[in-house]
């Protein structure tokens, strides 16, 4: 994990600068939500690809993408957390 | 809390973007990331030693295909692979080396090239021994055929070492290890090269012993050419000493009492046993032929040329091989030289005088027993009288004044008559020939120095023409 983050280290930083801007825009935008059970079914599939990384299942080269894939993808949902969270604190001191 | 639950329903355009940093990402990256876990691999493999390496890198997964050593290696190879940063997994494909059973390992030479053959235990006993071969047989050429096997007994490198060192005292030939066995075949370079050969194996390293050697010694050879034109008698080869060389020169010089000897002889070791009792009485024989050549090879003495008359061929090829130690064997190519022209009386004495002149009969001391270095003389006294049958010729026998009248004249008799007899014995008919003692009434020097006696110790051939 430290050699894949020292090694990506710039395309992680893109992924959760992505994720902050994603999130900073989350919080006042008005387009389409995805549904519950769609979440559900999202958070389920995140879980299978992490468990099938974690287990080695994907050999060779698909499997480092998978790596990569996951770990890129953690960083933005970090940064969408973080961008919404600071948005939101930001929107209720204006309102304050 | 419930807000982010709100909100990340409303993250998702981000993945669309974050999929393509992604495939940017995989796209641009994967190379340089399997060659930098290729190096890293490799630099962990650096301490173990392994056999034809072979690495694959697809991802982070490496691919681990060698031959190891022993288990353990093994085993420390695959781990220390894993224990790159980076790595997710190692394809261990790696296996041992075969063992050999018998462990053998040879080296073979020709003349000019050394082949390593069989089994070596590890690479680096391989690449030492090239480095020994190649060092230490300066110039020839050593080609490797070595495979890499299990197996080897204790200590094999410096056994191999060792005989490595005698393939150079060989001029051909083969060592082999077969467990720990050592055997060896082939031909010595030098004379003298098996004995250092034998005394090197037994610096062996504990555990290994020869079961074999095999080692040829080259031909101890000595030759001898009688050249009849140059008036010379040519020395070569080899003579186990330098008692044995002045032995053989001192009865060279005795026996070929015409010819200038050229003493070319090397003193080395080697010689087979009785080598001085065969070669002086073959050059004994030698000194009897008219042109001649002796080559006395290991116990095998062959002597080539003319005698100068047929009983004289008839008494070497019979004779000479009586005289030898047990084991030695005689291979004459004898042939008789046509006679020459017949010469008058006159002739006749003057040719009789100049042999006499070159040399003298000699006999043991006190005795009329026929010294054998006289008979390459007598031989050519017997030849000139063959070449004048009508002439009659007195044997004169004379001694030195030393000792009582009456010895001395009957030694006198006994020495003439022991010469007619060996013409005799030549053919030549005895009714030719009155042997005669004068004792030392004919003096032809005072009797008071040693040279003068030996000057009057003598047998004169005197012609008289026939009747």
């Amino acid at each position: 994990m430290t050699y894949l983050a020292t090694f990506h280290w710039g395309w992680l930083l893109a992924s959760l600068l992505l994720g902050l801007a994603m999130g900073w825009i989350a919080v006042v935008h008005r387009g389409q939500s995805v549904s519950k059970v769609t979440v559900r079914w999202l958070a389920g599939l995140a879980a299978a690809l992490v468990a099938a990384a974690l287990a080695h299942v994907l050999p060779g080269r698909p499997g480092y993408w998978l790596d990569l894939g996951l770990i890129m993808f953690a960083l933005y949902l970090t940064g969408c957390a973080a961008g919404s969270w600071l948005r939101d604190r930001a929107l209720s001191r204006h309102r304050g | 809390m419930h807000g982010l639950f709100r909100w990340s329903s409303k993250w998702w355009p981000g993945t669309i973007p974050l999929a393509f940093v992604w495939a940017i990402a995989a796209w641009i990256n994967t190379s340089p990331l399997e060659a930098d876990l290729a190096a890293r691999s490799n630099a962990a493999l650096k301490a173990s030693v392994l056999d034809k390496p072979r690495m694959a890198v697809a991802g982070r997964d490496v691919t681990l295909a060698a031959d190891a050593f022993s288990e353990e290696g093994r085993r420390s190879a695959v781990a220390s692979v894993e224990a790159v940063p980076g790595v997710r997994l190692v394809n261990d494909q790696t296996r041992l080396v075969p063992e050999a059973k018998p462990f053998v390992w040879s080296a073979e030479r020709d003349v000019a090239r050394v082949t390593l053959g069989g089994s070596a235990p590890l690479p680096a006993s391989r690449n030492r021994l090239l480095e020994a071969g190649r060092a230490g047989l300066g110039g020839v050429e050593v080609v490797d055929r070595m495979i890499l096997s299990r197996g080897a007994p204790p200590r094999f490198d410096n056994a191999a070492l060792l005989l490595l060192d005698q393939i150079g005292k060989l001029k051909d030939g083969k060592v082999t290890i077969s467990d720990n066995k050592v055997s060896l075949s082939g031909m010595a370079r030098d004379l003298g090269g098996r004995e250092a050969i034998a005394a090197a194996l037994k610096n062996l390293p504990e555990g290994f012993s020869v079961a074999a050697n095999e080692v040829k010694a080259p031909p101890y050879v000595f030759q001898a050419y009688k050249d009849p034109v140059a008036v010379t008698v040519t020395l070569t080869g080899y003579v186990p000493d330098n008692n044995v060389h002045a032995a053989i020169a001192a009865t060279a010089g005795r026996k070929f009492f015409k010819e200038k000897v050229v003493d070319n002889l090397k003193a080395s070791v080697g010689a087979p046993s009785g080598f001085a009792n065969a070669v002086v009485p073959a050059l004994g024989a030698l000194a009897r032929l008219s042109t001649g050549t002796l080559v006395v090879s290991d116990r095998e003495v062959r002597l080539s040329g003319d005698a100068l008359y047929e009983a004289a061929a008839v008494q070497i090829r019979a004779g000479l091989g009586r005289d030898f130690p047990q084991g030695w064997q005689f291979i004459p190519e004898i042939s008789v030289r046509p006679p020459a022209a017949p010469v008058d009386a006159t002739v006749c004495q003057q040719l009789l005088a100049d042999l006499l002149a070159k040399a003298k009969i000699r006999f043991e001391s006190g005795r009329a027993t026929i010294d054998p270095d006289s008979i390459g003389l007598l031989d050519r006294l017997v030849e000139t009288a063959m070449r004048c049958p009508t002439v009659h010729i007195e044997i004169a026998g004379h001694t030195d004044a030393e000792g009582e009248a009456a010895f001395n004249q009957a030694l006198s008799e006994k020495r003439a008559q022991a010469v007619m007899e060996y013409l005799v014995k030549a053919g030549l008919p005895a009714n030719r020939f009155t042997p005669i003692g004068y004792g030392s009434t004919q003096p032809l020097a005072g009797n008071d120095t040693d040279e003068g006696r030996a000057q009057n110790r003598r047998i004169d051939f005197v012609v008289r023409k026939s009747e």
